[in-house]
């Protein structure tokens, strides 16, 4: 290869590499726990999903808790249900009757009570992680208007992507050769190196397709839809997500009420019918009790049909289907990709399996990141380089590291708090997730130990892991045997996950400290060298 | 072992170009190609597909950038394309 385009690679790599690196972790760490979101609130909550099959929920009873907030006459009703979950998302928008002054909102609604909860209120600790991951907690520096976090997150998702490729540009050649080198036991710097290339190219499609929908979800609407909307489509985003986003239809309001009350269950049921074999999702109720009223109601069944939902459209004046979707019909390349970008992304589309994998994935990808860190500092550290810039370098490592590895405790412990805390509320969960993370990092920091700092959370981590299932059993009583015999499959999953995480990091502390008793034994005696 | 020093660009001001020619350059080349593509096909298309390939060539276009051996060059060429592909539109606004 061209001596000087690999020097570039490498150098862009590295700084671009270097520059995201904590951020990255962040997300990939706070993202990895994200696809269990919804478990971890039935979790905390203690609510198992205790009605799977949602194709019997009783719509005319969501619509009348609705109601009973407010009046939805020419408002568009969106309820969702998630096979996962009893939570039920239900959301209303503002009237088109400009008389009617209420806003709209967003709630969620169980599945079996018909409660009515606010977001604000029902705040969980899956909610934070997931939020975490996209930095949102961040947007406030920029005040109203400008998402500061998502910006963010955006451009490090992007840089994230140009790091990607030239990664795989650097190490192009050796893709092949040095797949199986593995020397865990030689000097640090080859660990770091195998460690990095190694799981790098085992979870390079995945990490591109990350970078890819992750920049896409962030900064897609500054960067791209807004300048292409203003030189295709007359300056209107409405106008331009409405021919490209799959099901956004506009449906004239007419301001004439409907002289009867809609009976949604029918509409419900009805849709079943036409769409058999799918799972019924969500339910859109454009323009309600008006006379320009329509019914949406989309059902998937990914086995059978990838990207494509199946949809029914219902006029609400006649009660007869205005359009047909079914499930296996050919599909369109717009709503592919529409829903390819997002099912890739969010890994919904083989059950627990693709998400545990996807988990996996993505703590992989956390250590890709602190391998790359080590790899820095490693390299830097050499006579030749001068005394102040290897000090800088080592801070700026010492730093990096205390950050994201004391995450692993804090998340473990969070669970825990919010476990013995049944009021953990949005205000709980931040002051306690953020004021831990900054009191360990500040310690480790001022520690100035990488292997310590790796140690001791991988123990603690392990401990605090290990004792979420028994602090979960002590609270709620659904021990994890318990779960399995009611198959409570959510709160289970989130009981094995860190039985499985606490285990693992046990086992991998007592190899390190093992590891380096050794190093020291050899080193006191006299023949070691 | 770090990057060669040698085969890097040493003066701040290249390198400040070619920072930019990368980020900001790459990034209107890439959108003033989607948009030409727009002018001519079916542009829900295009805009679907803008969903990745946007950021895909804009990246590629990064790499290109810090390939090349001078920075002015490289935002002219970066400056020339965004133009050639945003002729069309050029040509509208200046037609009204």
């Amino acid at each position: 290869m061209n001596l000087r385009n690999y020097n570039i690679y490498f150098h862009t790599h590295t700084i671009s590499g270097i520059i995201i690196s904590l951020i990255l972790y962040v997300i990939f760490f706070a993202g990895s726990f994200a696809f269990f979101k919804t478990e971890i609130a039935s979790w905390q909550k203690n609510t198992p999903n205790s009605v799977v099959e949602k194709s019997g929920t009783d719509m005319n009873r969501i619509r009348d808790t609705m109601a009973a907030g407010m009046d939805l006459y020419g408002r568009d009703l969106y309820i969702t249900l998630n096979e996962r979950t009893s939570r039920m998302t239900v959301s209303a928008s503002a009237s088109k009757d400009t008389t009617i002054k209420d806003k709209g909102g967003f709630f969620y609604m169980d599945a079996t009570s018909f409660k009515k909860q606010d977001y604000r209120k029902s705040y969980d600790l899956g909610e934070f992680l997931y939020r975490l991951h996209f930095l949102a907690p961040l947007n406030v520096i920029g005040g109203r208007g400008f998402l500061f976090g998502y910006y963010l997150a955006g451009l490090v998702a992007f840089l994230f992507l140009f790091a990607i490729i030239t990664g795989t540009l650097v190490h192009w050649k050796k893709i092949v050769s040095n797949f199986y080198v593995f020397r865990p036991w030689e000097k640090l710097k080859t660990l770091w190196t195998d460690i990095h290339t190694a799981l790098g190219v085992i979870t390079l499609p995945f990490l591109f397709v990350f970078a890819v929908t992750g920049t896409y979800y962030l900064v897609s609407f500054p960067l791209v839809t807004q300048p292409t909307a203003k030189v295709q489509y007359g300056g209107s985003t409405d106008s331009l997500f409405q021919q490209t986003i799959p099901g956004r239809t506009n449906y004239a309001f007419e301001d004439k009420k409907l002289n009867h009350v809609p009976d949604l269950n029918a509409y419900f049921k009805d849709a079943q019918q036409k769409l058999k074999g799918a799972e019924l999702r969500n339910l859109i109720v454009y323009n309600y009790g008006d006379q320009g009223m329509r019914i949406r109601i989309s059902a998937v069944n990914q086995q059978r049909s990838f990207t494509e939902p199946g949809t029914v459209i219902y006029n609400g004046k006649t009660g007869k289907v205005e359009k047909l979707t079914p499930i296996d019909q050919k599909g369109s390349y717009i709503k592919a990709v529409d829903s390819l970008v997002y099912s890739l992304h969010f890994g919904n589309y083989g059950g627990n399996i693709v998400r545990i994998l996807y988990f996996l994935l993505g703590i992989a990808g956390c250590i890709v990141i602190i391998s790359g860190v080590m790899i820095w500092l490693v390299a830097r550290n050499k006579k030749n380089i001068p005394e102040k810039k290897r000090r800088f370098n080592e801070w700026l490592a010492n730093i990096y590291l205390s950050a994201s590895i004391g995450m692993y405790p804090v998340t473990a412990a969070a669970f825990i708090a919010v476990k013995l805390n049944p009021g953990a509320d949005r205000g709980f969960v931040y002051s306690f997730y953020f004021w831990v993370w900054l009191v360990i990092t500040i310690l480790l920091v001022l520690r100035r130990n990488n292997y310590k700092t790796t140690r001791d959370c991988l123990l603690i981590g392990g401990l605090l892991g290990v004792a979420i299932p028994i602090v979960n059993g002590l609270v709620t009583g659904n021990w994890i045997w318990v779960s399995m015999r009611h198959g409570y499959t959510d709160i289970l999953l989130i009981d094995l996950l860190w039985t499985v995480i606490g285990i693992t990091s046990l086992v991998t502390w007592l190899l390190v400290v093992r590891q380096q008793q050794e190093k020291l034994l050899h080193k006191l005696s006299p023949s070691g060298v | 072992m770090p990057a060669n020093k040698k085969h890097l660009t040493a003066s701040p001001w290249q390198r400040l170009l070619k920072v930019t020619a990368a980020f900001v350059g790459g990034y209107m080349v890439s959108m003033s190609f989607h948009l030409l593509l727009m002018a001519f096909m079916d542009r829900t298309t295009v805009f679907i597909t803008m969903r990745f390939s946007v950021y895909i060539l804009w990246a590629a276009l990064m790499v290109i950038a810090f390939l090349a051996k001078n920075g002015w060059k490289i935002w002219g060429i970066y400056l020339g394309l965004s133009l050639i592909f945003f002729l069309p539109y050029l040509l509208k606004m200046m037609g009204k």
